[in-house]
């Protein structure tokens, strides 16, 4: 265990990367939001995908649809969305991919049932269904209310100590030191926040070192959108509530991007 | 030949971008106004596809993530929505115009109206999606596309004055406004850097399962099939200005554009010709009814793709046959299949920037290329264009207002 812990950004790592099932390459899902265990060393436990966790993310009209028309469908009495264990993820890359028989979403059986099979010529359409006896232990994708969304801490506005604003959540650093999941791998622990001094988006992997600011113009342009950007670990955090992250010490006892 | 077998996609994928029915009229046009002064934006765009192709195709090919994934990653949700909304709006007005296109082109083969051409192809199109395999679909209609190589050897048959073509090169006609020659080279540039091209390509480049030992096919796909959809469009405009110019004539079919082959190479020329422009539009058909479901299913993270059976990508195949559905209806309403194409692809000319952004961060990103990384010379060409695509974007709508669509 010399080796040092991994360490990635959530939004330029994990979300919106593609979801491939390691068996037979299927892809599965988007990265839609992660879902987190709260607490004194809060830590990343599954991946959600689906309407409800994409919409919340999308925010605005669109999101609501998207959130609202899923729950119309769905039987549940407090629905959550697709539910991927951080235990099963074998590798993280340009593809995020995991473990196991996993089912494809309601969406896809359903189409393949009543669209696509009626079609002549559907090749494929019976390897669908899963016998009998591994469809009972379907979990069902109840929503865990008292879970986080890591989706939900990127853009929040972040004040500092007396109030002032500091700037604007950029990303999330995780390190992989957290509890084990499952007995075979640790946990995504959230270390720290990426704070922008402005309000411009997001970084596009800009925050990495300069090496990296590849093309020069892009990426001179970006940072400069983006001002300042310094990290905040996560025991310099105050608080997180009512959509804002306070922090307990001034911006400028924050650690620079460039020493990271 | 098996070379030439190798660099279809590329071909399929040029094609539907320098020689779709929108560019094949939209050529002519401006061969016969302006003569060949707006030649330049042709190479400009040439340039500018190989460019992003070349990206996109590596990126394929070393990451097996294609455009669409990428513009959602880099880009997030809200962004790549937008993207999404403008692309698959476009996807679908191109996708009814380029039925609408082959069918124009059986017109003038049996001289049966087009409106009754259009529910065959649009079936026939379905069914090659749903059950012809990716290679022999795309080598196909690739070669087939060749037949329209019968306009450069119009040109020499027509034996124009080159010395009147070379001074047009640099002058534009005196009579045509400022805004108008702008609003064209605009229209030009959009068609020749059409988003739908680096998604169906990048994505055909998975379907053929490229890895890193294919990088060579990638880029000879990209060099190959670029340049020739451009020289191709270069040439039915320079017919236009032999033919149509002098007489101050304009075509507005595609009747009156493959008129020159007839008088260059005669009867059996126009045969091969209108074979050309069927298989040119049938492939665009193809290309862009794919990219519908393709970009769809990537940004949702769905299993797409022709590599797996069509049981096996149930909400692709929907999704393309429904875009397949919605176009017929559009293109049987008689709307003009020539004006829907001029009006997409000023609108798809304001998506670009959305689309090649992520494809130049990517292609720079040693997490997905490793020591594949861009060169010097691919950022340099890359950050000229990202400028350039910006300032197109910002002008094409005003300009195609200011102009009423270039009248």
């Amino acid at each position: 265990m010399s080796e040092p812990a991994r360490v990635l950004h959530a939004r330029l790592h994990l979300l919106d990367r593609q979801v491939v099932r390691e068996s037979d390459d299927r892809l599965l899902c988007k990265v839609d939001d992660l879902e987190v265990q709260p607490g004194d060393r809060p830590y990343v436990t599954a991946i959600l995908s689906g309407p409800l966790a994409l919409g919340p993310r999308l925010g605005g009209l669109p999101g609501w649809l998207m959130t609202e028309t899923d729950r119309l469908f769905r039987g549940e009495e407090r629905p959550g969305p697709y539910r991927i264990e951080m235990s099963v993820v074998t590798e993280i890359g340009s593809a995020v991919r995991v473990a196991g028989r996993r089912q494809d979403l309601a969406l896809e059986r359903w189409l393949t049932r009543n669209v696509v099979s009626r079609i002549p010529g559907a090749a494929g359409t019976e390897e669908q269904d899963a016998p009998e006896s591994t469809l009972r232990v379907r979990e069902r994708w109840e929503d865990r209310p008292d879970s986080m969304r890591l989706g939900g801490l990127l853009g929040r506005t972040v004040r500092g100590p007396s109030g002032e604003v500091a700037g604007d959540t950029v990303d999330v650093r995780l390190v992989q030191d957290g509890p084990l999941l499952a007995e075979v791998q640790q946990a995504f622990r959230l270390a720290g926040l990426l704070i922008a001094r402005r309000r411009a988006g997001q970084l596009f992997g800009y925050e990495r070192g300069p090496g990296l600011w590849r093309p020069s113009l892009l990426g001179a342009l970006v940072r400069r959108m983006h001002g300042e950007i310094r990290y905040a670990e996560w025991d310099q955090i105050e608080s997180l509530d009512d959509e804002e992250v306070r922090l307990g010490v001034a911006w400028d006892r924050l650690r620079s991007t460039a020493d990271l | 030949m098996k070379k030439l077998i190798a660099v279809t996609l590329g071909i399929l994928t040029a094609f539907g971008g320098f020689v779709d029915i929108g560019d094949l009229v939209a050529n002519a046009v401006v061969g016969a106004r302006f003569g060949m002064s707006l030649a330049w934006v042709v190479v400009v765009g040439i340039i500018g596809i190989c460019v992003f192709a070349e990206m996109s195709g590596r990126i394929a090919a070393v990451s097996q993530r294609p455009v669409f994934d990428l513009v959602r990653e880099r880009m997030g949700p809200r962004a790549g929505l937008v993207n999404l909304g403008a692309s698959f709006f476009i996807n679908v007005l191109t996708l009814a115009a380029e039925i609408g296109g082959a069918a124009l082109a059986l017109e003038l083969a049996t001289g049966l109206n087009y409106l009754l051409w259009v529910p065959p192809v649009a079936l026939v199109a379905w069914l090659v999606m749903w059950r012809v395999k990716f290679e022999t679909m795309e080598r196909v209609f690739g070669l087939a596309g060749l037949a329209l190589v019968v306009f450069i050897v119009a040109l020499w048959q027509l034996g124009p004055d080159w010395g009147e073509l070379t001074t047009q090169l640099t002058r534009p006609p005196q009579d045509e406004g400022v805004p108008t020659y702008l609003y064209y080279a605009i229209a030009l540039l959009g068609g020749a850097m059409t988003p739908y091209e680096v998604f169906f390509f990048s994505s055909g480049g998975v379907e053929e399962k490229w890895t890193r030992k294919d990088l060579v096919t990638a880029r000879a796909n990209v060099f190959v099939g670029f340049p020739l959809g451009g020289v191709l469009s270069l040439t039915i405009a320079a017919c236009a200005a032999t033919v149509f110019m002098p007489v101050e004539a304009e075509p507005d079919s595609l009747g009156q554009m493959v008129l020159p082959v007839a008088e260059g190479v005669g009867k059996i020329g126009l045969g091969v010709v209108i074979l050309g422009v069927f298989a040119a539009t049938f492939g665009a058909t193809l290309e862009t009814a794919l990219s519908s479901g393709y970009s769809l299913s990537q940004y949702f993270g769905w299993q797409w793709g022709k590599y797996v059976v069509p049981g096996r990508a149930a909400r692709f195949h929907v999704t393309v046959l429904a875009s397949v559905i919605v176009a017929t209806a559009l293109i049987l309403t008689t709307i003009d299949p020539i004006k829907v194409t001029e009006y997409s692809l000023v609108f798809s000319a304001a998506a670009l920037p959305l689309t090649y952004l992520p494809v130049l961060m990517i292609a720079n990103d040693p997490d997905y290329m490793g020591e594949k990384v861009n060169g010097r010379f691919s950022n340099v060409l890359g950050s000229f264009y990202m400028v350039l695509l910006l300032v197109v974007a910002v002008a094409a709508i005003p300009l195609m207002l200011a102009t009423k669509a270039g009248q």
